[in-house]
């Protein structure tokens, strides 16, 4: 983690309630600048209320929010002109040009970047006189991180930006996102992959039921589960008793459908038990995989629950 | 402000790209005004308009000085003849037969008007001459009108409504006339006339010149009322306007870029119905001047606030759209644009007073000098000024960028 100075946002005790609803309760953290910072968790963990409220769509009930000096309670226009987001869910005029939309979101700030430049930053220069509602999915998504970027903004949220694209297109914005980060920009993200938290991220705020329950590098959030491997394998339909013993390999086994998972920090030993109990309910191990702990694990071990549950 | 006259070019650009929008500010009016003009213009007669009306003259004494009883029938019979040829006259008078008892006529006359067949029926009573020789004695002006005359109506038809207009109009200019004759005409005194007068040197008063007003107010309305919350509503629900909530946008930014996007959509349409009007149908009326272009300006605002007004209401744009159509029967119809709102019950009457329609519809038809003065100037502006204040007190506590705020 950076120095003092080098913190671009800090968010202190932040509370949003609704009735008996916690959506965010009580949670602090700090965003080093130039990197990137992932908020993790469920749906309903409380990520985009949080969200929604560093980037002023939502007023906090408690809290206070420091960005770029400034000691606030809430979002103000200073702070939204040095800002940029990308929204889950927003959209644009149908009938308007990508290029008058990216005019559009310039003249709403003091200072802005030539829309040719944002539209060659996003790809979509060929693009610029095609109706809004012409654009693929992939094409629409960069129009709004292009959008995100007109004012060359130095705090970026990005809302679940590859949620909905296909794997030719989840690539293009992982390489957008990366090129943001070594221009130097500060990147708040939300994403249900772990592949994509695992790839992107500096660092990672784990939340669920509107609290944070673990926060840190990907590799030190890992590195909470020891130095466990895992070992994943389909077993198919097992008959009755053919999973007993199972649970005594390694540090802990569990089965879901047909997926066994173990858990282990002696590699070696669980594996020949597991040939042997193969081999004794004549089981084959399909599909098996040796890995490194990833954030599911992780999410996992400190819930119970899968992240998508 | 950049942002707001590049949010009024989206608009525009919207506004042009898409269909329905198109059709509703451009293209729909102008296919009213062409519909309405066909129908009861005479058929596609150029847009002429005539009214069955009857005059009876039941003045005995002629002895006196001037014979006005005479000059008043004379002018009326007057409008019964056609201008040109081949064109119909403004009004086809009906008389009685030669020695008929005027009384039995008159009542005849009286049935024809409440069956509809007549337009009014126009009453010089005994003893006019010395009414108004005494009056002009008095005070030297309004030798005519003022209850001298007397004017029979059904209130219930459109002809009658529009026949009336025009014999108050024509009546003013027999007043100056009169006054002219015998000396005691001041300019500047008399109601100005002139271009409703009928007679040699005149221009007839064509229907198309009495809906032109109405169907540009209602060409406006339609966009106010429909047009605006539609927009603002269907980019609010369709998450348009969320992404406008996290740049530097206002609210009211946002509004006043709208606002001018919207009425330079006006602009248009008025321009376009205005041109059709004249070249296509003969209207002779003309808007260059500053009262009616401050009633056009004041329509066009007040239907804007009010399509604002939904917007804040609506939760969505569905709600807006139900809310738009619950205001648009009374205010359209009890508001003077097509049709009479005389002799309605009390309760209707209550919301032709409030309706803002009602006072723009009458004071742009004023300014253009197509109808006679019910309402003061400043009553007709001070209505829609008070409805536009109301809206956007609403508006301005109540519209959001997302309906969850």
């Amino acid at each position: 983690m950076n120095g003092e100075n080098g913190i671009l946002m800090r968010v202190s005790n932040l509370k949003k309630y609704y009735g008996e609803v916690h959506a965010v309760d009580d949670i602090s953290f700090a965003i080093p600048r130039a990197s990137v910072f992932t908020i993790l968790g469920p749906n309903g963990a409380g990520k985009t209320t949080t969200l929604e409220i560093l980037e002023g769509i939502r007023e906090p009930d408690a809290g206070e929010i420091e960005v770029f000096g400034m000691q606030l309670k809430k979002v103000t226009r200073a702070v939204k002109e040095r800002m940029g987001v990308l929204l889950q869910d927003g959209n644009f005029e149908p009938y308007l040009k990508v290029k008058e939309v990216a005019h559009l979101f310039a003249s709403f700030f003091k200072r802005a970047l030539p829309v040719d430049e944002v539209l060659a930053k996003v790809a979509l220069k060929d693009k610029a006189n095609a109706y809004a509602k012409t654009l693929s999915g992939g094409q629409k998504q960069r129009l709004a991180v292009g959008v995100a970027l007109v004012n060359d903004p130095d705090l970026i949220f990005l809302d679940e930006p590859t949620t909905g694209l296909d794997p030719q297109a989840r690539r293009n914005m992982w390489s957008i996102i990366t090129d943001l980060k070594d221009q130097g920009k500060t990147i708040i993200l939300t994403t249900h992959y772990m592949e994509e938290a695992e790839a992107l991220s500096d660092y990672v705020c784990i939340m669920d039921h509107g609290a944070i329950i673990a926060e840190g590098s990907p590799r030190e959030l890992a590195a909470r589960l020891g130095q466990e491997t895992i070992i994943e394998f389909t077993a198919g339909e097992l008959v009755d008793g053919a999973s007993d013993g199972l649970e005594t390999y390694g540090k802990s086994a569990r089965t879901e459908g047909e997926t066994v998972t173990l858990e282990t920090d002696d590699l070696v030993h669980t594996m020949e038990q597991l040939l042997a109990w193969s081999r004794e309910h004549q089981v084959p191990l399909k599909n098996m995989a040796v890995r490194q702990p990833n954030l599911e694990d992780v999410f996992l071990s400190l819930t119970g629950r899968r992240l998508r549950e | 402000m950049k942002g707001i006259l590049r949010i009024a070019a989206g608009h525009l650009f919207t506004a042009f790209r898409e269909r329905v929008t198109l059709f509703w500010f451009l293209i729909f009016p102008v296919f009213l005004l062409a519909i309405l003009t066909l129908i009861f213009g005479n058929m596609g007669q150029e847009g002429e308009i005539s009214f069955a009306i009857s005059v009876v003259n039941l003045e005995s004494n002629t002895a006196g000085p001037v014979d006005f009883a005479a000059i008043v029938e004379g002018v009326f019979k007057e409008t019964g003849k056609a201008s040109e040829e081949g064109k119909e006259p403004l009004f086809t008078l009906t008389h009685p037969s030669d020695g008929e008892d005027l009384e039995e006529f008159l009542a005849r006359e009286k049935e024809a008007l409440r069956l509809g067949r007549r337009a009014a029926v126009i009453v010089i009573p005994e003893g006019f001459n010395q009414e108004l020789l005494e009056r002009m004695m008095r005070s030297g002006s309004s030798p005519s009108g003022n209850g001298a005359l007397t004017i029979f109506v059904n209130e219930g038809s459109a002809a009658s409504e529009m026949a009336t207009s025009i014999i108050e109009q024509i009546l003013a200019g027999v007043d100056r006339e009169i006054l002219t004759h015998i000396g005691h005409f001041q300019e500047g005194e008399a109601i100005p006339s002139e271009t409703l007068w009928v007679g040699s040197g005149g221009e007839e008063l064509s229907y198309v010149d009495f809906l032109l007003p109405g169907v540009i107010l209602m060409g406006f309305f339609v966009n106010g009322l429909f047009g605006v919350p539609g927009s603002i509503l269907f980019a609010r629900d369709r998450r348009v306007l969320r992404r406008y909530w996290v740049t530097p946008l206002t609210v009211s930014h946002y509004l006043a870029g709208f606002s001018l996007g919207h009425l330079t959509l006006c602009l248009i349409q008025f321009a376009l119905i205005f041109m059709l009007a004249r070249f296509a149908f003969g209207a002779t009326i003309t808007f260059a001047q500053p009262m009616p272009v401050l009633f056009l300006l004041l329509g066009a605002i007040t239907f804007l606030t009010f399509g604002f007004f939904i917007a804040s209401v609506a939760k969505t744009a569905n709600a807006g759209m139900a809310i738009a159509n619950i205001l648009n029967m009374p205010m359209m119809f009890l508001g003077g644009l097509f049709f009479p709102i005389g002799g309605l019950p009390t309760l209707l009457k209550v919301i032709v007073y409030a309706n803002p329609v009602t006072y723009l519809a009458e004071g742009l038809r004023m300014s253009l000098g197509v109808q006679g003065e019910t309402f003061s100037i400043p009553l007709t502006l001070a209505v829609p000024v008070g409805w536009i204040a109301f809206c956007i007190f609403v508006a301005s506590r109540r519209l959001s960028w997302d309906v969850e705020r």
